[in-house]
């Protein structure tokens, strides 16, 4: 099948019209925004197709030698597994969208061209990530996709916000990148012997029979600090940091200071998800009986999405809001994975990128129409003058709250659902994290949305390429999660199943949760938070005179403050490092002039060995003729020496 | 044909002599002295490039294109190369007509003849390090690359140019000492029986432990003030500091190279057994000067310290490939050496730009710099995204090589686990490096323009043309490293497997 053995294509295009736009066609925009957009529309055909052609349950890989040393090689190559069809499509529809969008976002910037370049390098470094075949090749491209995100964050790098946003985002995930290096080293060291004769290190496909040899011929244990737990968990530290898991999330709301397109595709749909692939990825790894891994991931995930939701319950800005309910999400199907159920978490992943990244192009045509405004506060009633980005916002906040039918609605209810059948104190933890997720949305749908306009602009409809693509998504927002649904028989789900077939397929957890009346908690969430949503926001209701979100503030003034402030993590991070720095200052002095120079050096050579103390004194005087006549005449005396 | 391919070492030398001297002695302007220096230096490197595609067969692990002439008695005038030195040779070809493209505003301050004919010597006896076959050879080069970069730096230097380029003496001489004493001594146990680089390597190898251990320590000494490592470190930042800025290109591309290549040439080639032995304390050694280097870069506020202080950091990966005692390790360590040629070089070349422009080093009085300069902007990005070890860039291969490598080490013993825990502690680096390119890229180029930086030029063409070679096969080399690798692979997997 050609449109098979031709998949890493799909990955090149976007390359192809990265280099173009960079070197020759930026000086022409129409032509530089075709390129890029072509490129990319031209992948998502190219995956289309192989959905459609590809029907095996084993991957379809190549691989060619990176590196060698000795017995040490090192692979790259193309995967094309059901896993990975379902993320290239993903990628290329979400990323050629907002391409599109990008053409109306960007019009008026001076960087038009370098940001379309900028996109086709991230989406090229992306579907690198998904057709990876093996941890190593995921590294690299993973560390690529970072330093995109890194210069899109700072496109805009005069605002000293971005120019300190962007190097925070990159340093975090290099915290991250660290921990999944050790993994990856780990990894190697106790499976250096099982990839020869040909098979790629590291390779996913043999991952599972590698662990399996590590734990049975090299003696590699289940538990402790050199084990198989700690091997998952030094990978799922750079899932961590690029999924922005508690407590490396801080990076992703500043991230928002990049252009809103960005923060669509990167930090909503695409990138930040990554870390949730590569967990599906390394889930033989992390699934291994007696692994303690999988727990630890499922909080981690539990704490982010509740954590996470405590924040945006009281963010101004718009994106900042939007972020943490990203943050949130991605705990979600962090907390999957942990759960055990990477399907539901690929699931999660595919209808969040929809409905997410039409959020975030929505709160962009919001920020254009009110002219550069991203405060709440000054926004309202905006449905009036920009209807079209109203109703697709409005689905979009349906399907992440968890109305019925709607694509957030499956992917969701199947975590708690999943999260019910193995640990109550997580199944309450996505709950209340569901219950909160109904009321922010729902408070930022009507605080910009409804009521009377508070702001000084004159709000306006965006032109269709900013409105076509919000239609689009909408599409899937509303209708991709029966795809996954018991109503068709969760043709989704049977779809991904076939890869991980060694893990039960367990969707009866669904029906389950319903025959129990717990299970319709999660229904009952979405009605309180919206309806709570609504009495604040829409109905203004007051009690003794104030309104109720005023009253709230005072009476759990600390409380408020502590989410306002997103419970002073950054403040904390910074004080640490402040520490560090105030120490590095203080004894580098020491260190180099002192203890170096001083006692080591100057006491090496003058109280030290004579012979050298004798050298140094000569040369000491600052004549470098004394210098050359010392040079010559050892040397003289080592000629002298072979001669006689 | 036959008479050039056999006698390609020496041509190069002496092309390279020859143009040195033709400076020196014919009353040439500032213009036609470079470009004398100029075609004498792409001669050199043609020539390379014919070796490398045609004379040499890498997939030998000897000594190739050997040449050897009678010299001093018993000491003769013997070159070769193997895979190893061929590495550096390529790499200095590369970068001797970069460094002296990039010359042109330092030499026309003053005495641009003196200027050019010095860094042509220099180049001269730091290729005859890496050819020479016969030990005497060697350290006759090794010590005459002294004279001409102390006067690079004593005469073409800024401020602070005498301390700095006495200091880089001192130590250098010190390490000489000791390079001497060691070679004598190895010179005196073997009987004087032969000079020949490979012979002694042989003979060496029958010495007694003990012996082999004091020679090496005694040589690796000089070796490790070289590279530079801490302890012996200080002198790189305050030369690198007060250098002209082609001196600082070539200083951290070629000249701690020659520290690189001494030691592994050594270690790996005279004193194996020895380094078995040493394998931990090397990785400690190693970690420190990685981890030290880029706290010491963090918190720098000159520009041009913090690249020194990092080519400190990423020194230390050579020594921790080392330690892994396998291909993996070794490869690693040389490729790191390669890599860090091209890309501390161009780190180099855009400090030295933005002081040519600004008189300044000192970062706070940088910023916003992206909009006077968006071409040097775009590629300083590049160059520090290289230093960060980003991967399709060079450098992340030799550190990749390098931390893999080192964590399998084949060293046998309780010691193991020092050497895997250097490796984690390593890297640290990792995340050390990216804060300080970062901070660094972010306090010179991000942010508002200062008023006084507002009429800055860009990058001249010439300029351009320099970094856009270096980066490119920087990112040549990252994206394919075998075009490097192949070179000297095969001679140090056949050196791992001889000792097992």
């Amino acid at each position: 099948m050609a449109n098979l053995e031709n998949a890493w294509l799909i990955a090149l295009y976007p390359l192809i019209s990265a280099l173009l736009i960079m070197f020759f066609t930026h000086k022409s925009r129409p032509l530089s925004m075709g390129l890029s957009v072509s490129a990319v529309a031209i992948g998502f055909i190219h995956s289309l197709v192989l959905f459609l052609n590809f029907h095996d349950n084993h991957a379809h890989e190549v691989n060619f030698n990176w590196i060698k040393a000795g017995d040490f090689h090192l692979e790259m190559g193309y995967l094309v597994d059901k896993l990975a069809i379902g993320m290239l499509l993903t990628v290329t529809l979400v990323s050629f969208l907002v391409q599109i969008y990008t053409h109306a976002y960007m019009d008026e910037d001076e960087g038009y061209t370098r940001f379309y370049s900028y996109l086709s390098l991230f989406t090229f470094s992306m579907l690198g990530l998904v057709i990876s075949t093996n941890l190593f090749q995921m590294y690299f491209f993973w560390e690529l996709v970072g330093v995109c995100s890194f210069l899109l964050i700072g496109f805009w790098w005069y605002k000293p916000s971005a120019a300190h946003a962007c190097k925070k985002a990159f340093v975090t995930n290099r915290v991250g990148d660290a921990g999944f290096l050790i993994g990856l080293m780990l990894l190697y060291a106790f499976t250096k012997d099982f990839w020869v004769n040909g098979i790629a290190t590291m390779s996913f496909t043999s991952l599972q029979e590698a662990i399996n040899y590590a734990i049975h011929n090299n003696g590699l244990e289940l538990l402790g600090w050199v084990s198989v737990t700690s091997i998952g968990l030094l990978i799922f530290m750079g899932a961590m940091a690029k999924s922005a898991q508690f407590p490396l999330h801080i990076w992703l709301p500043d991230a928002m200071e990049g252009p809103t397109p960005i923060s669509a595709l990167i930090h909503a749909a695409t990138m930040v998800a990554a870390g949730v692939y590569l967990l599906a990825r390394i889930f033989p790894i992390c699934s291994i009986e007696g692994s303690a891994a999988l727990p630890v991931i499922a909080w981690i995930g539990g704490i982010t999405a509740i954590f996470a939701a405590t924040i945006a319950l009281t963010q101004n800005d718009i994106k900042k809001a939007l972020a943490y309910s990203t943050c949130s999400q991605l705990g979600y199907m962090v907390l999957a994975v942990g759960l055990g159920a990477p399907i539901i978490a690929m699931f999660h992943l595919i209808t969040h990128a929809m409905f997410k990244a039409m959020l975030f192009l929505g709160s962009g045509s919001v920020i254009l129409g009110c002219h550069h405004e991203q405060d709440m506060r000054e926004m309202g009633g905006l449905r009036k003058y920009m209807p079209i980005t109203a109703i697709t916002f409005l689905i979009g906040t349906l399907s992440i709250s968890g109305l019925p039918f709607m694509s957030g609605f499956w992917s969701k209810d199947m975590i708690i659902a999943k999260a019910f059948e193995v640990s109550p104190a997580l199944f309450w933890i996505a709950t209340s994290t569901a219950l909160l997720t109904a009321f922010y949305m729902f408070r930022i749908y009507f605080k910009t949305f409804e009521g009377e306009y508070r702001g000084h602009a004159h709000p306006h409809e965006q032109p269709l390429a900013v409105t076509v693509p919000l239609m689009v998504l909408a599409v899937p927002s509303i209708i991709l999660g029966l795809w996954g649904s018991p109503l068709l028989g969760y043709p989704l789900i049977h779809y991904f199943d076939s890869h991980f077939h060694a893990h039960g397929t367990g969707w009866g957890f669904f029906l389950h949760e319903l025959s129990q009346p717990m299970g319709y908690l999660p229904l009952l969430s979405f009605i309180i938070g919206t309806s709570v949503a609504y009495l604040v926001y829409v109905k203004k209701k007051t009690i003794n005179d104030k309104l109720v979100n005023v009253l709230a503030k005072e009476q759990f003034a600390w409380l408020y403050k502590g989410s306002v402030n997103k419970w002073y993590i950054d403040e904390a991070y910074e004080f640490v490092i402040g520490l560090f720095m105030k120490f590095f200052r203080a004894t580098w002095k020491f260190f180099e002039r002192v203890v170096i120079e001083g006692i080591f050096i100057n006491g090496f050579a003058w109280r030290g060995s004579e012979l050298v103390g004798e050298i140094l004194k000569l040369t000491q005087n600052g004549r470098v003729q004394s210098y050359i006549a010392i040079m010559f005449v050892g040397l003289l005396f080592f000629v002298v020496m072979f001669l006689v | 044909m036959e008479l050039f391919s056999e006698h390609s070492l020496s041509l190069q030398l002496t092309i390279l002599l020859l143009s040195g001297l033709f400076i020196a002695l014919t009353p040439l302007s500032e213009r036609g002295s470079r470009i004398t220096a100029l075609t004498g230096s792409l001669a050199v490197l043609g020539i390379a490039a014919y070796q490398y595609f045609e004379l040499l067969d890498f997939s030998k692990p000897t000594m190739q294109l050997v040449e050897t002439y009678p010299w001093i008695s018993d000491i003769k005038f013997s070159l070769g190369v193997d895979g190893l030195s061929f590495s550096m040779v390529l790499l200095m070809a590369i970068l001797i007509p970069c460094a002296i493209i990039a010359s042109k505003p330092i030499a026309l301050k003053q005495k641009p003849r003196l200027y050019y004919a010095l860094i042509i010597f220099l180049c001269l006896s730091v290729l005859a390090v890496f050819m020479a076959k016969d030990i005497f050879l060697f350290f006759l080069a090794w010590e005459l690359e002294l004279v001409p970069m102390y006067f690079l730096i004593a005469i073409w230097g800024s401020k602070n140019r005498n301390y700095a380029s006495m200091k880089f003496l001192i130590y250098t001489f010190a390490a000489g000492a000791c390079l001497l004493i060691g070679l004598f001594t190895l010179l005196a146990f073997s009987g004087f029986s032969s000079f020949d680089m490979v012979e002694l390597a042989g003979i060496a190898k029958t010495f007694s432990l003990p012996i082999q251990a004091l020679l090496f320590v005694l040589i690796g000494t000089c070796f490790l003030v070289k590279l530079p490592s801490v302890p012996f470190h200080t002198w790189l930042p305050d030369a690198h500091v007060e250098a002209p800025t082609p001196v600082s290109m070539l200083l951290a591309g070629i000249l701690l190279k020659m520290g690189c290549y001494g030691l592994l040439r050594f270690a790996l080639d005279f004193f194996p057994e020895v380094l078995h032995i040493f394998a931990p304390a090397i990785a400690v050694l190693g970690t420190v000067n990685i981890v030290f280097g880029a706290y010491s870069a963090l918190i720098q506020t000159d520009f041009k310290k913090i690249i020194a202080y990092s080519s400190i950091s990423h020194m230390g990966f050579i020594l921790l490939g080392l330690s892994g005692l396998n291909t993996a390790g070794y490869s690693g360590a040389v490729f790191q050496m390669f890599s860090h040629g091209l890309i501390s070089a161009a780190l180099f070349m855009l400090v030295g730009m933005i002081y040519e422009r600004t008189h300044t080093r000192e970062l706070d009085n940088f910023g916003g710099l992206a909009k006077v300069m968006p071409k040097t902007f775009f590629i300083f990005k590049l160059a520090a995204m290289a230093n960060l070890g980003l991967p399709g860039l060079s450098g992340f291969v030799g550190e990749s090589l390098v931390f893999y490598g080192s964590f399998t080490s084949a060293y046998v013993g309780a010691g193991l686990n020092i050497i895997k825990l250097s490796a984690v502690i390593a890297s640290v680096s990792l995340i050390l490096t990216a804060a300080y390119m970062l901070w660094t890229n972010q306090r010179v180029f991000y942010g508002e323009t200062k008023q006084v930086n507002l009429c800055l030029q860009d990058a001249r063409k010439s300029e351009m043309f320099v970094l856009a070679i270096l980066l490119a096969l920087a990112i040549i080399y990252g994206v394919y490293p075998n075009f490097v690798n192949d070179i000297y692979e095969p001679q140090l997997n056949s050196l791992v497997n001889n000792l097992q």
